[in-house]
């Protein structure tokens, strides 16, 4: 028998190794696919007023935010949103609903987008967050960790050891946390003083206390839940994590509750649990009690957020789909982080990727990468808008969605960046 | 409790003609959802086995297939319709796998030999070449992917990552030094 050539042979065992799939993933692509083609083919024949679009959002949601919790919800795509497609614009964005100023990242680097949705690219950067009122950015390219304006010009760089992540600028200003490899440091807010807090941590992005303190909450390596006083480098709280935590928030809460002023927002794939937290004094602190939300039988969190006065988390959640063969939904949820009790805003088939709180809490981003469009929804209002056009307007089609990496900011103060 | 479907997909592929595929490429442009269906139909399986030797990862790979016909899809007026559709689908099906895979590398802040090791295995079936696969950085298993189960020459796959003709080969024949071993074990 003729023995084939290793070339051949490699292609062979290529073609015909087993992969693991989802029986019904084939059938979900290609119902996002016509539904795609259908959409894209009406937008191109009518547009249609922005006006008229926005009035049919407002009547949509009018009637999505009468439905009582895990009430069946109406379909986003079946008319909540009505798109406004970016013909020929080229800027492609309008203003943003909720104002303040977006980072969005993308291959190319991080974009800076003002409130008129004009927006320049900050080449380079592979991830970006604002300094507390949207001064700086603390912004991350390989090893390299950079503080600069928004209009790119840099005050300051380091070089880590290691690649750096998850850069987050305190509240106070003073100082900037980063993940460098498996470790976790802390940098002056000048460049200065730059030294580590932890020699390997989760990859999950840590916290500072929205109050102001030097107080870092972040996940170490072998799953503890840890909260270190920075000043001082002593620990103030140590508990265990959400068991495989990906998302890590703390939030300021404005009613004090049982002793405490914060609330810690813990996420995994399956879970997702609220806990008060409170910070008596240097190294003094203590967690209340979890909070388990309800993420329904069978779901998937894709992610969560807190809005930014502590009180409510949107989470995005993926069910299975009733229907053999047809996209999964993403719900958007709405939960109360003192009650726990749940209210589901609407629907879509296929994937939600991403949610971001206005800096007010009056607007919520969602990135619906399928649908090339970004969502804005009131939490309490009845009016939305979908933005169109999202990644051709960040020179992205064909490669990764933009992602929201920073929604900026509330009133400046003169004594922080 | 959820416990996800898995099942094991393999290449089968339904083969169309170029000048078949022309024709749905217009059809498509013009609204046929059937023209859509069709060509969906014939790329979607080899597009997703692509893009999971490359990332290993099963959602991952089901996302990126997905979006790139979403966004062959958003293309089509811009589509040169005298040029074949698969090079064009699988240059974003691979170049969005190695983004993905090289965003997950700096995530987990560790090299690519321990990503590789924290991956979702694979079936037992074809196990050892998962593995040798596995051993490989992203970047020189799309080009092990593109030369050997999608069959593009050095040539086209230096067009299709933006990068030199010597540094493809210089990826495929580094690569192929390394899975060699595994070659010789399954023969």
């Amino acid at each position: 028998m003729r023995r084939r050539s290793p070339d051949a042979e490699l292609g062979r065992l290529l073609r015909e190794v087993p992969i693991p799939s989802d029986p019904e993933a084939e059938a979900r692509g290609l119902e996002l696919a016509l539904a795609r083609h259908t959409r894209r083919r009406r937008a191109r024949r009518s547009p249609l007023p922005r006006l008229v679009a926005v009035f049919a959002a407002a009547l949509a949601l009018g009637v999505l935010l009468l439905t009582p919790a895990w009430a069946t919800v109406r379909n986003w795509v079946g008319g909540a949103f009505e798109s406004t497609p970016n013909h020929g614009r080229p800027t492609g964005l309008g203003s943003i609903p909720g104002g303040g100023r977006l980072l969005v990242q993308t291959a190319a680097g991080a974009w800076v987008v003002e409130p008129d949705g004009t927006r320049h690219l900050l080449h380079g950067y592979r991830e970006a967050s604002w300094s507390p009122h949207g001064l700086f950015l603390a912004a991350v390219g390989g090893d390299r960790l950079t503080a600069l304006e928004p209009d790119g010009d840099p005050h300051w760089t380091i070089h880590a050891a290691a690649p750096v992540t998850y850069p987050r600028w305190s509240p106070s200003g003073e100082l900037v946390a980063y993940r460098s490899g498996a470790g976790l440091r802390v940098v002056a807010g000048d460049g200065s003083e730059d030294r580590a807090l932890d020699e390997s941590v989760a990859p999950v992005a840590p916290a500072w206390d929205p109050a102001g303190r030097p107080d870092l909450a972040y996940v170490d390596a072998r799953g503890a839940l840890r909260v270190i006083d920075v000043s001082t480098d002593r620990p103030v709280i140590t508990s265990g994590a959400l068991p495989r935590i990906r998302r890590l928030e703390w939030g300021h809460t404005s009613a004090a509750h049982e002793g405490t002023t914060g609330v810690l927002l813990e996420a995994s794939a399956r879970r997702i649990a609220v806990r008060p937290v409170g910070i008596g004094g240097p190294g003094s602190g203590h967690l209340g009690r979890p909070l388990h939300l309800d993420v329904p039988p069978g779901a998937t969190v894709r992610t969560a957020a807190l809005s930014p006065d502590g009180r409510t988390v949107a989470a995005l959640l993926v069910r299975r789909s009733r229907r053999p063969g047809h996209a999964r939904p993403t719900d958007l949820v709405l939960y109360s982080t003192r009650t726990g009790t749940a209210r589901r805003l609407g629907s879509v088939p296929g994937r939600l990727t991403e949610v971001a709180w206005s800096p007010r809490g009056n607007r919520l981003l969602i990135a619906w990468p399928s649908f090339d469009e970004w969502l804005f929804v009131p939490p309490s209002a009845a009016e939305g808008k979908a933005m169109t056009g999202i990644a051709a307007a960040f020179g992205t089609t064909g490669s990764p969605f933009p992602v929201v990496s920073g929604w900026c900011c509330r009133a400046r103060s003169a004594a922080t960046p | 409790m959820l416990v996800e479907e898995t099942a094991v997909e393999t290449d089968t592929v339904t083969p169309i003609s170029r000048r078949h595929e022309r024709r749905l490429v217009r059809a498509a442009r013009e609204g046929s959802g059937a023209a859509v269906a069709e060509l969906y139909a014939a790329h979607w399986r080899r597009a997703h086995r692509a893009a999971y030797l490359v990332v290993h990862d099963r959602a991952a790979a089901e996302d990126i297939a997905q979006d790139a016909f979403l966004a062959a899809i958003d293309a089509l007026d811009r589509f040169d319709r005298r040029r074949p559709f698969a090079p064009w689908l699988h240059r974003i099906v691979v170049n969005r796998a190695i983004d993905w895979t090289r965003r997950e590398t700096l995530r987990r802040g560790v090299d690519d030999t321990e990503v590789a090791a924290i991956a979702p295995v694979g079936p037992e079936i074809g196990g050892e070449v998962m593995a040798a696969l596995r051993g490989l950085s992203p970047e020189q298993r799309a080009v092990v992917v593109l030369r050997h189960l999608l069959e593009y020459t050095p040539g086209e796959i230096a067009s299709m990552l933006g990068v030199p003709r010597g540094t493809v080969n210089s990826r495929l024949r580094r690569a192929l030094d390394r899975l060699r071993v595994v070659m010789a074990v399954e023969r």
